[in-house]
């Protein structure tokens, strides 16, 4: 008996180091009282977090062995403009807004829309581009529809943590949609290739980055939505650098190349 | 983005971009499993009682937990635990590193405690016989037959550290399976053959070494009359 307290003891103790542990390292990585920018200024580079899986957003390249994308050029845009270089750090989607909380990255640049429970936790900048979304089937399915409560009944796929999956759920609470949420863009893909599930619900470019190896169509597109980079609050000066990069993309009109390069 | 590549291509990317990483966390989490579990085993065969508890609290708690959530909690649940590596790519490898090598101390712990207390205790006294501290006696006598009789089971934990080194894809470490995941991404058409090449390459990692260190040393063992039957 005795032995079994012992042993409840030395989980429970593991359990409160552990959990004291995730408490007492956050002033270790945030120093107080210098703003984020003047921190990676002196550090010379500035930490993106990004989920290089997501062409034509962002991407590993694996012919030329690095990242590339349009929020990557952007980015290397906002790098110039402060002066230091990118770390790029390849983080799941859904493990992005966590690590920038924590100081593991400064700014997520992930084609990451702009959405209400989003800017509760992290700062969004100006939005820099705007996606549709799309519902997607294999070409050769039958099903049509009209809008996204007619999928009630299907099993529909999206990426997790994504607004593709919020937006499902809200309608799924009331019309009943099977939802099979995917870690990465490429494996939601295959799995609609193998009628795994019968439909997918997507940013409009990844469908046509994906479109060159599948056969896919499109039965249903959406309004287009905001994107935006993130960084945590209360680090004003940086935020302003982001912006006056996207005002001053649109304005001297380099991000129209940009564009061009990556969506056509 | 360029032509589709070839079966060789496929090959030799998986390997030159994901096996450095992943051996790597095989290595380091295996050679500081190997420390903590013989710690461990030896707070178990010969500690006191509290020590004994310790370690077996340890081994169950240890044993029952996912490798995949140490790793979340090292990675982003603690992400100030590693601060003194400068590049997030290091925290991200020493974080994996952590998890497989407190897991794998666990395991290679109840290696040693067999190996240990398969080694006739008549041995050691022995070495009292001859004059030999309780230290002396386990250093010269017990331990060097204790290691030897551990390779074939930790063989073995080579072989799960090496295959359970591939969830470190998930906190975006680029090793073999991260390297065959960024090419079905590249090239989705290529998807099965790229995890059938990923495979193969776990394979040729893993057969060799438990081959060698398994079966060969089991049988040595069996020569030399040490080990069970």
């Amino acid at each position: 008996m005795k032995r079994e307290f012992a042993i409840l003891g030395l989980v429970v103790a593991l359990g409160v180091g552990l959990l004291g542990g995730w408490f007492i390292p956050s002033p270790i990585t945030t120093p107080e009282g210098e703003s984020l920018l003047s921190q990676i200024k002196t550090r010379g580079s500035i930490k993106v977090g990004t989920s290089a899986d997501y062409p034509p957003f962002e991407n590993y390249n694996v012919t030329l062995d690095l990242i590339e994308g349009f929020d990557i050029d952007v980015t290397e845009m906002i790098g110039d403009a402060i002066g230091v270089d990118v770390e790029w750090s390849d983080i799941p989607f859904d493990n992005l807004i966590g690590a920038c909380l924590s100081g593991e990255i400064d700014m997520i640049a992930a084609a990451m829309n702009y959405n209400a429970e989003r800017a509760l936790q992290l700062a969004p900048s100006s939005t820099y581009f705007a996606v549709s979304q799309a519902v997607i089937v294999k070409e050769s399915s039958l099903l049509t529809i009209t809008s996204l409560d007619n999928l009630t009944n299907y099993q529909v796929g999206v990426q997790s943590g994504t607004v593709m999956q919020e937006d499902l759920e809200a309608i799924g609470m009331t019309v009943g949609i099977n939802l099979t949420t995917f870690s990465r863009a490429d494996l939601l893909m295959a799995d609609l290739d193998i009628g795994g599930i019968d439909a997918a619900y997507v940013d409009e470019p990844i469908f046509a980055a994906f479109n060159r190896t599948y056969d896919f169509k499109i039965i249903l597109s959406t309004p287009s939505e905001p994107l935006a980079f993130w960084t945590r609050y209360g680090e004003p000066e940086l935020l302003y650098e982001i912006n006056n990069v996207i005002l001053d993309g649109y304005e001297s009109g380099w991000i129209y190349g940009t564009i061009t390069t990556w969506f056509g | 983005m360029s032509e589709t590549p070839d079966l060789s291509t496929i090959f030799f990317y998986i390997i030159t971009r994901g096996l450095p990483n992943t051996l790597v966390l095989t290595i380091f989490g295996l050679v500081l499993g190997f420390l903590l579990g013989l710690a461990l085993s030896l707070m178990s065969v010969y500690g006191s009682i509290e020590l004994r508890w310790v370690a077996s609290g340890y081994e169950k708690l240890l044993r029952g937990i996912p490798i995949l959530i140490l790793i979340y909690i090292f990675r982003w649940g603690m992400p100030g635990l590693f601060w003194y590596f400068e590049s997030s790519l290091d925290r991200g490898l020493a974080s994996v590193v952590l998890a497989l090598a407190l897991r794998s101390g666990a395991y290679q712990s109840q290696i040693f405690r067999g190996a240990i207390l398969s080694v006739n205790p008549g041995q050691m006294d022995a070495g009292f016989a001859l004059g030999m501290t309780r230290f002396q006696a386990f250093r010269y006598i017990v331990m060097p037959q204790a290691l030897r009789l551990a390779v074939p089971g930790w063989s073995n934990e080579y072989a799960v550290v090496i295959k359970d080194s591939s969830f470190a894809l998930d906190v975006g470490i680029f090793e073999m399976t991260k390297a065959a995941n960024q090419l079905t991404v590249n090239f989705p058409q290529l998807l099965t053959m790229t995890m059938v090449v990923a495979a193969i390459i776990y394979f040729l990692f893993t057969f060799p070494v438990t081959k060698f260190f398994g079966d060969r040393q089991t049988k040595k063992l069996k020569d030399l009359g040490m080990g069970g039957n």
